[in-house]
């Protein structure tokens, strides 16, 4: 036995850390656990994890057991980025500055019945870490569409595909004036890392907003987490870009950008769609990375 | 007299399959005159992808009979239980920390089991665990329709099972009536047909109270009020389990009232003389289910795979990861521990159940139409269909031979 073989792609170091999050009842092929991994794994014991109701939640608790290795609370819908200023303050109160306070959220408690929450810390600058894993509908009660579902996407409460625009989250938040804004897909874990990293060593509010597909949602074999993720950055659909102090830089520039038609044909939400309407989201893709910096 | 029919589905694949059954019983019975109920268990929702849930179906002569069955979470005696998919007879752990439940638990004595299997009943019975009284074993051989929730998968097994019950319980429906709830419901002959065929083929297997596997289903207790932390506060699992005699492996954390042995319906088989030891499989698993040992390899835990299938699509290196039919395995034995004790005898036994994925073909569900004629065609290559679709017969190379 001895010595264990050195690891080619990870240090050694990381081998011992993952991951103080342990499974309970996720589906297979679940998208946000491997954020919450990497999150888990990242910033370690200092931390305080808020989560609002989401399958996050859900799958962070029972009875019995917290499946975080660190505080855990399980807060209300409408309120977690509140209740993370409260515990934030209290942490500071007793001299626990070290300790990150992080609110780990769906796209439904951030984007539509959190936001006036999110919003308010946000403008008072509160020092927490918001991380939003996006699966693009409000999985836990069966799939309703959000504010954050892509538009055409079909869901159980819009069958005939979403007809508004996915909100821009992560610029809205930094139309706050926010530090640190950025974006993620679990496919790129070692980008998301990165982003962690650096959002760890920022005071004031932090907006971390990472891509997490949902198998059952989006209509895939559950097998093909990571190859719909990648698509979905590969396409352009999903940008990996950060903004500091105002200055947006993006992080992952496809080199060659593959159509977006490819990364439709992989889901069955996008089923319906024609090949004109496929078009006209290439078009709008095409535009939005003519507009970056 | 009340009868009550329980059906134990996958969460979510098996959502319509699990509805219609109990609806077409309720529906069948009302044919007789008598009242009904069908109704999902609440502990089950909303339900998870792929961890078992039920749906029942009861049924009584009168309101009060059936008002007074219904005052219990769920039905405990079941003149029958519907295992729509086979692995599921390895027990049923929902999600709401029951511990693992034997499927033949809520089965009254004497009552029956009926599963949709290609295996034979004996192969079926070394994976039911043993129950006090005698019971039966019903199969009906089909291969298991995952239905998937964005498109149904009209396979007659709803109607099929509907018509084997009218024969193993006719007490609680009778065939006539649930033909005519189909053709009330469905309209559709050819249904009626596929009900009336299964009433005459399924047959029932005597089971003994000692038949069956002897292992003890995994339980756990859980916490009294007056044990719990003041303020709701529960406590953490701790980062990782210490293994011994394991210099510099590491096994991570992982829940000790929630596992997924009943979860799965796949499972990956590692090929580690092959394995290059990159960590994507570590890495990108949803679960972390892999346990890395000493020597470095990636070792799928059992405790902690639901199956997903992940692993295998990350795997760089052809033919390292497959992912093979649960029903294929018995036990749910460490892979390294195999491969370190008798490396020969390990691969003989991988290559075995990597063949066995030719045979036992399985999809979740479809994404698109037109996809089940084209499953067909795959199965009838495998030499797993033979009946009923005509073209895919006349093909050469079709059925089995």
């Amino acid at each position: 036995m001895g010595r264990p073989a050195p690891l080619p792609t990870i240090p050694r170091s990381r081998r011992f850390s993952l991951p103080p999050v342990m499974k309970g009842t996720a589906c297979e092929g679940c998208g946000a656990l491997p954020a919450a991994d990497l999150l888990a794994e990242l910033l370690g014991p200092k931390m305080a994890v808020i989560c609002p109701a989401s399958c996050a939640a859900t799958f962070s608790l029972s009875y019995t057991n917290a499946s975080w290795a660190v505080p855990f609370v399980h807060w209300i819908f409408e309120s977690a980025p509140a209740a993370a200023t409260g515990l934030r303050h209290a942490y500071d109160a007793r001299g626990m500055r070290d300790v990150q306070v992080v609110c780990f959220a769906g796209d439904s408690g951030t984007l539509d019945i959190g936001f006036q929450a999110l919003s308010g810390a946000a403008s008072r600058n509160e020092n927490i870490l918001y991380i939003c894993y996006d699966n693009e509908v409000a999985m836990n009660t069966q799939g309703q569409a959000t504010s954050s579902s892509p538009v055409r996407a079909r869901t159980p409460t819009t069958p005939g595909g979403v007809p508004t625009l996915k909100k821009d989250a992560p610029r809205i938040m930094a139309a706050h004036g926010v530090p640190y804004v950025a974006t993620a897909a679990v496919s790129h874990l070692a980008d998301y890392r990165a982003k962690l990293k650096r959002a760890a060593r920022v005071r004031g509010f932090r907006y971390l907003h990472v891509l997490s597909p949902c198998p059952i949602a989006w209509g895939y074999p559950h097998d093909q987490t990571i190859e719909v993720t990648r698509a979905a950055v590969e396409t352009g659909m999903w940008m990996l870009y950060e903004i500091t102090d105002g200055r947006m830089k993006i992080s992952y520039r496809p080199k060659r950008r593959r159509p977006v038609r490819e990364y439709l044909a992989l889901q069955r939400r996008f089923a319906h769609l024609g090949r004109r309407e496929a078009q006209r989201l290439q078009k709008r893709v095409d535009e939005s990375w003519r507009a970056t910096p | 007299m009340t009868g009550s029919v329980e059906v134990v589905y996958r969460g979510i694949f098996q959502k319509h399959l699990g509805q219609r059954i109990t609806r077409g019983i309720v529906l069948a019975a009302v044919k007789e005159g008598k009242v009904g109920i069908s109704f999902g268990r609440y502990g089950d929702s909303p339900e998870r992808n792929g961890i078992p849930a039920k749906s029942f179906a009861v049924v009584a002569d009168n309101e009060e009979e059936l008002q007074a069955h219904l005052a219990r979470y769920e039905p405990s005696n079941n003149d029958v239980t519907v295992a729509v998919d086979d692995t599921l007879c390895k027990g049923v752990e929902s999600w709401a920390w029951y511990g693992l439940q034997p499927i033949n638990k809520l089965t009254r004595a004497g009552g029956t089991v009926l599963a949709t299997s290609m295996q034979s009943p004996e192969e079926l019975l070394k994976d039911c665990h043993r129950k006090d009284a005698e019971w039966n074993l019903a199969v009906i051989k089909a291969i298991p329709s995952f239905s998937g929730l964005w498109v149904y998968k009209d396979d007659h097994t709803d109607v099929r099972i509907l018509g084997a019950i009218a024969r193993l319980a006719p007490h609680v429906v009778k065939l006539e009536s649930i033909e005519a709830a189909i053709r009330q419901e469905w309209g559709d002959e050819l249904k009626v047909t596929s009900a009336r065929k299964a009433y005459e083929r399924v047959e029932a297997r005597k089971v003994r109270p000692d038949e069956g596997n002897s292992e003890k289903p995994y339980e756990f207790q859980l916490p009294k009020w007056w044990e719990m932390k003041e303020g709701l506060v529960i406590p953490g699992i701790p980062v990782q389990q210490e293994v011994e005699g394991w210099n510099g492996g590491y096994r991570p954390g992982r829940n000790p009232t929630f596992k997924k042995f009943s979860t799965r319906t796949m499972r990956p088989v590692v090929d580690f003389e092959i394995c290059t030891k990159c960590t994507l499989c570590w890495l990108q698993c949803p679960d972390s289910c892999f346990d890395v040992t000493p020597s470095g390899h990636y070792d799928a835990n059992m405790e902690a795979c639901c199956g997903c299938g992940v692993c295998e699509a990350v795997c760089p290196v052809e033919n390292c990861i497959t992912m093979v039919n649960e029903a294929a395995f018995d036990d749910n034995a460490s892979q390294f521990e195999m491969y370190e004790k008798e490396k020969d005898t390990y691969k003989t036994w991988l290559k075995g159940k990597i063949e066995d994925k030719v045979v036992t073909f399985r999809s979740h569900g479809f994404r698109y139409r037109g996809q089940y004629e084209e499953e067909l065609a795959q199965m009838a290559a495998g030499g797993q269909l033979h009946s009923g679709v005509q073209s895919i017969n006349e093909e050469p190379g079709a059925g089995p031979g």
